[in-house]
């Protein structure tokens, strides 16, 4: 069946092109106009907006990590509810289903949970495939593992094997790549550390973090796996804290590396509170190392729940947890920190906190290189996306919020003299063509002909809020999935993964470590596509040639 | 095999409030329990619904600071058991607590000692160090009660005993309170976690839960990610509603609230008995299951007949168990639920 989206404006940076045109699909892809055939079915569209389906490079959407979020905070809907954050209050309203109904809602149909842990694999998939709509992806964790931590002992870079090593947990957990979270520092946390720095070495194994880094980034480019690793780097959080993320920027050897919600990152400690904007000195660093991507993890007011595998930061946060509750579980390689909280406007660190990732936003040289995301709920619920597009494509916008923030914020704040505002153009680039590039997602975050048919069209509207908090139409893979921005059709997506291959003797090697240290078999932990009984679940993504 | 599902079907259609119990199933059995709980408005719970309802209250009030069973075999260096029941459920535990080889680098250089607090005398290896402290009267709740003031210097310790583990307990690198949701009620578990978090000040301290039977922690995860709430929710109203005790699959079966039952079976252990008073569909891998119910449907026993997706020890999550003797004769919980959803659905649109 031939589909026709005809005369809307379409934006596609990927292909340089903002103008008004048609679109037409066939079996589930974009396709040139045919000639000479009529579509069979029509969507005029004209005066509206058409972008390619939008890409979440980092949400925390599935997992032990985020269900043990859900154990805390059932309440977490109700109070942001409360608030006038836009869900339902009901604990249902963040499970597995109704994030991929509101997903699709926004235009949004790729979204990457960034922390499996290796051995919940198959928690991490099952909740995945429990998610409608959208196609997904996850990132595997490893650098606070003590198999890579064994292998790195001293000062060896690992190798062969520990490329093999790398190679086998994509693969084992069927990831689309690999996340390195505080290098180390959960390690040191189990020998009572508090702090852990970019030359802190883990204690007994007497490596540092940054080689830690060095060596899996090696790793991965020679495993020619598309998405370069995704670092949540040391210090999270903390004042001061630009210069660890500007020396590791710095340490990154030309190879491609992606920095994870780099707001957090972009901390100064001038001013009278010893806490300022580093989103200048962070910004120069992004932009001069064209090797270096990062997400933003914009931070937004209201009541959200904070979920990390970055334990030493996280039990470090625990006396600021609101509600009064936190969770610290000390399980296996990095284990996870979840701690709720309620970003406010009139407190000088959060509203800085949520100037700064503006900032960064707007301090940008190449949009293609800084992604958005909230590191979501991290940094706010995903369902606040909408409300940060207002503000990154009008300054006025910015305007209005910027007089309600503590007046000192502007002391140490760039904020209020940059005029600059994202184009439509610009914000495609960010939630489509960016992601996708980085991602190895080539069929995705485009319109040109050969791309998977996910399609959002929306009313082009001043409020840029109100236009993609609903988008008129979303198309998944050529199908109609919402209309007026509701779902009129669950439809279930698939999951990606890379396959780079291993020399087989690993497997034994890595088996003989489980069965020592945890009496375990590899198997049990190992995705395969009996995990749901749909049988075109899992897609691979080719790794570089 | 058709017409039982018909007649479940049937049951099911007519059903007001339905209870889906026992749930002795693996993940994708309880996702398809969960879905047709939701379609009818019915309630989930699960066999050990008790104990699981307590692990979820401490964690919905007060968090947790657990370690997984991994770290506390690698690196706890003070394994406290708490009362009898986890030795009872698995007599093996302390072998696995201590493994003869050496684990994972942890820090301090201590010998790796295990406390015993109430339950009864158990034996180790004599490699490893044990002291065990008796419950006066057997009241656990009270001696854990006086382990937290004397772990917190708190009043007169008049137990010698306790003062000492009190002692070792603050000197730990890492110690680790293993114990079963289904001995220790809540002000108990609360306790044990205060005495774990003033540990956690200066050094590193955790709780263990042992896995809840019949993949309950399994079960009950996948609630929390289907519906963002644990078991013993009901589907009744316009947003799914939890509550431990007005959802208990026994008291709405003996109070009359719910007029049928769905209780599942299908696990190579051995699972409990059925609260009798409503109609009732079993779904079974147990062979015969004895009086009272209206329709009994045979199913595959997950992890034997058919992989299964089960909360497992070793690794404290979800993990796949391969079947051992696997058939295709049998259906799968999963299957049986989805095509009584089916059915009902069929029947509604006739």
């Amino acid at each position: 069946m031939l589909i026709q989206i005809r005369g809307g404006r379409v934006i596609d940076p990927m292909h340089d092109r903002d103008a008004v045109g048609d679109l037409f699909i066939e079996d589930g892809r974009i396709v040139a106009k045919p000639e000479g055939r009529n579509p069979d079915e029509v969507y005029d569209v004209g005066g509206k907006i058409l972008m390619a389906g939008a890409i979440d490079v980092h949400s925390h959407i599935a997992g032990t990590n985020i269900t043990l979020g859900r154990q805390l905070m059932p309440e977490l809907p109700a109070l942001a509810a409360a608030e006038g954050q836009p869900i339902l209050a009901s604990p249902a309203a963040w499970g597995s289903y109704a994030t991929g109904i509101r997903y699709a809602e926004m235009g949004y149909t790729t979204v990457i949970e960034p922390a499996m842990i290796p051995t919940h694999a198959i928690e991490a998939q099952a909740e995945l495939a429990a998610i409608p709509i959208i196609d997904t992806a996850g990132l595997v964790i490893l650098g606070n593992d003590d198999y890579t931590l064994e292998l790195l002992r001293g000062a060896r870079t690992g190798g062969d094997e520990l490329k093999d090593y790398v190679a086998w947990t994509l693969e084992h957990s069927k990831a689309i790549g690999l996340k390195i979270i505080n290098a180390g520092g959960s390690e040191a946390f189990k020998f009572n550390a508090r702090t852990f720095d970019l030359d802190d070495e883990v204690p007994d194994y007497g490596v540092s973090s940054r080689a830690i880094v060095e060596s899996l980034q090696q790793a991965v480019a020679d495993l020619r796996v598309p998405h370069p690793p995704h670092v949540h780097c040391n210090n999270r959080g903390i004042a001061g804290n630009v210069e660890t993320a500007v020396a590791t920027i710095e340490a990154t050897q030309d190879l491609p590396i992606h920095f994870a919600h780099i707001q957090f990152y972009g901390y100064g400690d001038a001013g009278k509170k010893g806490f300022s904007s580093g989103a200048p000195r962070l910004m120069e660093a992004v932009n001069k190392h064209k090797n270096v991507t990062v997400d933003v993890g914009q931070v937004m007011f209201g009541q959200t729940v904070t979920v990390s595998g970055d334990i030493l930061r996280q039990f470090d946060a625990r006396g600021a947890a609101s509600p009064k509750k936190w969770v610290i579980n000390q399980g296996d390689g990095n284990g996870t920190g979840v701690v709720p909280y309620n970003y406010r406007a009139k407190s000088f660190v959060n509203a800085l906190q949520w100037a700064i990732g503006l900032e960064i936003f707007l301090m940008a040289e190449d949009p293609w290189r800084v992604l958005f995301s909230t590191d979501h709920p991290n940094g706010a619920l995903f369902i606040r996306y909408p409300e940060i597009f207002h503000l990154l494509t009008d300054r006025d916008e910015r305007a209005r919020w910027l007089d309600d923030l503590p007046a000192d914020v502007h002391e140490v704040s760039n904020l209020a003299g940059i005029t600059r505002e994202l184009t439509l153009s610009e914000l495609a680039v960010i939630t489509r063509g960016a992601p996708a590039r980085l991602l190895g997602l080539t069929d995705r975050g485009h319109l040109g002909p050969g791309a998977v048919a996910d399609i959002a069209v929306y009313t082009d509207q001043k409020n840029k809020r109100a236009m993609f908090a609903a988008a008129d139409l979303v198309f998944k893979s050529g199908a109609l999935v919402v209309r007026d921005g509701k779902v009129v059709r669950v439809a279930w997506g698939r999951c990606y993964h890379v396959e780079p291959g291993f020399d087989a003797q690993i497997k034994r090697r890595v088996n003989a470590f489980y069965d020592r240290y945890y009496g375990v078999d590899l198997s049990r932990f190992g995705v395969t596509e009996a995990i749901t009984h749909r049988p075109d679940r899992f897609a691979t993504v080719p790794c570089l040639n | 095999m058709t017409s039982a599902l018909e007649r479940a079907a049937d049951l099911l259609g007519r059903a007001r409030f339905p209870v889906f119990g026992g749930l002795f199933t693996d993940i994708r059995g309880a996702t398809a329990a969960l879905a047709l709980a939701e379609k009818l408005g019915g309630v989930i719970d699960h066999a050990a619904g008790e104990s699981l309802a307590r692990l979820s209250l401490i964690i919905r009030e007060r968090g947790a600071s657990s370690a997984s069973f991994g770290e506390t075999r690698n690196r706890a260096d003070v394994i406290v058991i708490v009362g009898s029941e986890p030795l009872e459920r698995d007599s093996d535990l302390i072998g696995k607590l201590f493994p003869e080889e050496k684990g994972l680098p942890c820090p301090g250089d201590q010998v790796r000692e295990l406390v015993l607090l109430g339950g009864k005398q158990a034996s180790a290896q004599r490699r490893v160090p044990l002291t065990w402290i008796e419950a006066d009267d057997g009241d656990l709740p009270i001696l854990i009660a006086r382990l937290g003031a004397a772990v917190g210097e708190r009043g007169e310790t008049t137990n010698d005993q306790l003062a000492i583990v009190a002692e070792r307990l603050r000197a730990a690198a890492f110690a680790v309170f293993v114990y079963s949701a289904a001995e220790l009620e809540e002000p108990a578990l609360f306790t044990l976690l205060d005495i774990v978090r003033h540990l956690s000040i200066a050094t590193r301290a955790a709780t263990l839960a042992l896995a809840v039977p019949g993949n309950g922690d399994g079960v009950n995860l996948c609630s929390t990610w289907t519906c963002g709430l644990p078991v013993r929710t009901s589907f009744a109203g316009a947003v799914p509603e939890h509550d431990a005790r007005k959802f208990a699959t026994d008291r709405l079966i003996e109070s009359g609230e719910a007029d049928a039952l769905v209780w599942i079976d299908a696990l190579a252990e051995q699972g409990e008995h059925w609260p009798r008073g409503v109609p009732t569909v079993v779904l079974s891998s147990q062979g015969p299951v004895g009086e009272g119910a209206d329709i009994v449907i045979e199913v595959g026993c997950a992890g034997r007949d058919h992989d299964a997706a089960l909360f497992l020890t070793p690794i404290s999550g979800i993990g796949m168990v391969e079947a051992t003797n696997p058939t295709h004769d049998k259906p799968t919980v999963a299957s049986v639920l989805s095509r009584i959803g089916e059915l009902i659905d069929a029947k509604e649109a006739a």
